[in-house]
């Protein structure tokens, strides 16, 4: 981080302090946010972990949020409904503009913020950077708590709508799932207003002993905007934490998730797909680490990267000593689409255990000559058949959304991503 | 009246490797032909040349398929005239169910003959009787293009796309290769099912024991890029009996 960037972050902070509630993030923690950054600066491409990532829009970025800039929130009309994506049925929606909570456009009332000031803040593990930035200028919190009995069904829908040159946006995710509950959370990140958005969301999860979540991320943001998400869970004792993220949108996006399997028999389950085109960047970085007997992790990734655009996927799994019977699984394979488009599919393994089962698998390449003359033999034309492969890369991945409304609606959008004909509408 | 196929002095070569070297055939309409040959001798080479593969360098002769200039047609194009080409590796594709394949490869050669695209209930009960001639299970419908299929499977497949497609001209590559007994009469029921007047059949194959099932008109034997010798099924028991290698002394 130039020092420019840094000396820049202190200052917006030290101007918006006084207004950001404290109900969110205590004092004390935003200003030890703004001095660690100051410390450890944000992440550059020069780091082995981000060098796929695009950054570069952190330049011109204003990055308090619109709640503490006069002038409030950038869009000179409110927000309609109908301005958002359709409901989900079944599923009780969150609508949060610009990361703070509006009750206008939600379909329920949420739990009471002021309680997360008094519950424990936890320390961000691993690569947290983004989240200490976060840290400095979040304005809101979705606190989703799930205690056992019936299974749970939230949606957080997350609207960005201001231009990054005038605020930012900081979704915060708390999440706890109790012991034996059960919690199915969607959560999606669309532009309205403005497509050219800065969001640096955070989300810190926590699964109890027996406890399971299923997590549907969306990232649908408007064509140059900017997302960057750092993700941290744990999981206890024969906890499940199954994640599907589909990144579709923005011009710029990364993800961090770094998942800790804490208890014995818990598992952790990863489902990533991509599609970037034109000039878009998907970077996506995963941390699995088995720290406890009989756990289980799976990654896998699809990526398909057209025009120049650019996608990359690093996981890695970290076994560690006393992690016996761990199983650990990963798939990530990577289509090129153009030929200026990149793919970058990076598989890890770290080991400190004898008793372990891992597969791990990595690809990256072009349509397949053979089996595009197989369709082209069959009287299909090059076009209808590449868009067949195309969808078809996706579809073991897009098939695991076993939501219906979230299935079709991302279905479509993959549609339009990669030009699926007339004649191919009937897979939908 | 002229063959539907007529291959005249054809030569190919993959890179600066010539393999076929001015290849001489004519099909007629309703006639089933065999081209036998030793491996390498550019069989099928030149099944996958008449089908439009890419790779192939073209550096003489002529294709003339019903009265058209087949090589100047694109893979699909040829496809949707009535050519079809059994491969002797059908491939797996993950992700494309079998029946959408077949019912986006029909309606392709459908839209291309001026016919009406037929709807979902109409084909799949074609598909369903297709694949009861064929002895295939129903569980066939639902999976995907050639995923975890056996040899024999894939085979099968391979001529119920034919059947169903209904070309002029099938080109079968090797389709008897890696099949048991059961199989291979299955496979050459099927072939013989769609035997008539309006349609040739061209078989390639290395062994002459699948041209007990189908009995061809004429064989033709293939040896370094050139048909060497052509003559009726009789010639097919020769070579089986005395192996290739005469045929290419007489033809050297």
């Amino acid at each position: 981080m130039s020092t420019a960037l840094a000396t820049r972050i202190a200052e917006e902070y030290a101007a918006a302090s006084s207004e950001l509630p404290v109900r969110v993030v205590s004092a004390a923690r935003r200003e030890l946010a703004v001095k660690a950054l100051n410390a450890q600066g944000l992440p550059v491409t020069r780091d082995e972990n981000w060098k796929y990532a695009n950054l570069r829009a952190l330049e011109r970025v204003r990055f308090a949020p619109p709640s503490v800039q006069p002038g409030g929130t950038a869009s000179a009309t409110p927000l309609s409904a109908a301005a958002l994506p359709a409901p989900i049925a079944g599923y009780e929606r969150h609508t949060y503009v610009d990361g703070v909570f509006s009750a206008e456009l939600s379909s329920a009332a949420r739990a009471d913020v002021a309680e997360s000031a008094q519950t424990r803040e936890r320390a961000h593990s691993g690569d947290a950077r983004f989240a200490l930035l976060n840290d400095a200028f979040a304005d809101d919190t979705a606190r989703i708590r799930a205690s056992a009995g019936a299974l749970a069904c939230v949606e957080l829908l997350f609207v960005a709508s201001s231009e990054a040159a005038r605020a930012s946006s900081y979704p915060r995710l708390d999440v706890k799932v109790s012991a034996g509950a059960r919690l199915n959370l969607i959560e999606r990140h669309v532009s309205v207003a403005s497509d050219a958005n800065f969001v640096n969301s955070v989300a810190d999860i926590e699964l109890a002993s027996g406890a399971c979540l299923t997590h549907f991320r969306v990232q649908q943001l408007g064509a140059r905007a900017t997302w960057i998400d750092t993700l941290n869970a744990t999981v206890e004792a024969d906890g499940s934490y199954q994640q599907h993220l589909v990144h579709l949108g923005a011009l710029a996006a990364r993800s961090t998730y770094q998942v800790r399997l804490a208890g014995a028999r818990s598992a952790a389950r990863l489902h990533a797909l991509a599609a970037a085109d034109q000039h878009q960047t998907h970077d996506a970085y995963a941390l699995i680490e088995h720290a406890a007997p009989q756990t289980l992790s799976e990654q896998v990734f699809r990526g398909i990267a057209a025009g120049r655009a650019r996608v990359a996927f690093n996981g890695k799994v970290t076994v560690c000593a006393g992690a016996a019977g761990t199983d650990s699984r990963q798939s990530l394979r990577g289509l090129l689409a153009g030929p200026e488009a990149e793919i970058d599919v990076r598989p890890q393994l770290e080991i400190h255990t004898d008793d372990v089962r891992c597969s791990h698998g990595a690809t990256a390449g072009k349509l397949d000559d053979s089996v595009l003359f197989y369709l082209l033999s069959r009287g299909l034309d090059p076009d209808t058949a590449q868009q067949l492969l195309k969808w078809a890369f996706l579809a073991d991945v897009v098939a695991k959304i076993d939501i219906p409304d979230l299935k079709r609606s991302i279905e479509r959008a993959l549609a339009g991503r990669i030009d699926v004909a007339a004649d191919l509408k009937e897979l939908l | 009246m002229s063959a539907l196929l007529v291959i005249d002095n054809l030569k190919v070569a993959v890179g600066d490797k010539p393999v076929l070297n001015g290849v001489n055939l004519a099909v007629p309409l309703g006639e089933v032909h065999a081209i036998m040959g030793p491996n390498g001798s550019g069989k099928s080479t030149l099944a996958h040349v008449l089908a439009g593969r890419p790779g192939y360098t073209l550096t003489g002769g002529s294709v003339i398929f019903d009265g058209r200039d087949l090589l100047s047609l694109a893979p699909e194009e040829r496809a949707r005239a009535g050519v079809f080409l059994g491969f002797q590796y059908p491939v797996e594709i993950p992700g494309v169910n079998n029946v959408y394949l077949l019912k986006a490869a029909f309606n392709a050669v459908r839209k291309h003959r001026g016919l009406p695209e037929v709807d979902a209930f109409e084909f799949l009960g074609l598909v369903r009787e297709k694949m009861k001639f064929m002895r295939m299970d129903e569980s066939f419908l639902g999976r995907a293009v050639n995923e975890g299929f056996s040899g024999g499977e894939k085979k099968r497949n391979e001529i119920l796309q034919m059947l169903i497609l209904e070309p002029k001209l099938a080109i079968l590559d090797e389709t008897d290769s890696g099949l048991d007994i059961d199989a291979l009469k299955i496979v050459a029921q099927g072939v013989n099912s769609v035997r008539g007047p309006e349609r040739s059949i061209l078989l390639v194959t290395h062994y002459q024991r699948m041209l007990d099932y189908i009995v061809p008109d004429c064989v033709h034997v293939l040896v370094n890029g050139r048909i060497a010798k052509s003559g009726d099924r009789t010639l097919a028991l020769e070579l089986e009996r005395r192996g290739y290698e005469w045929v290419s002394e007489e033809a050297a």
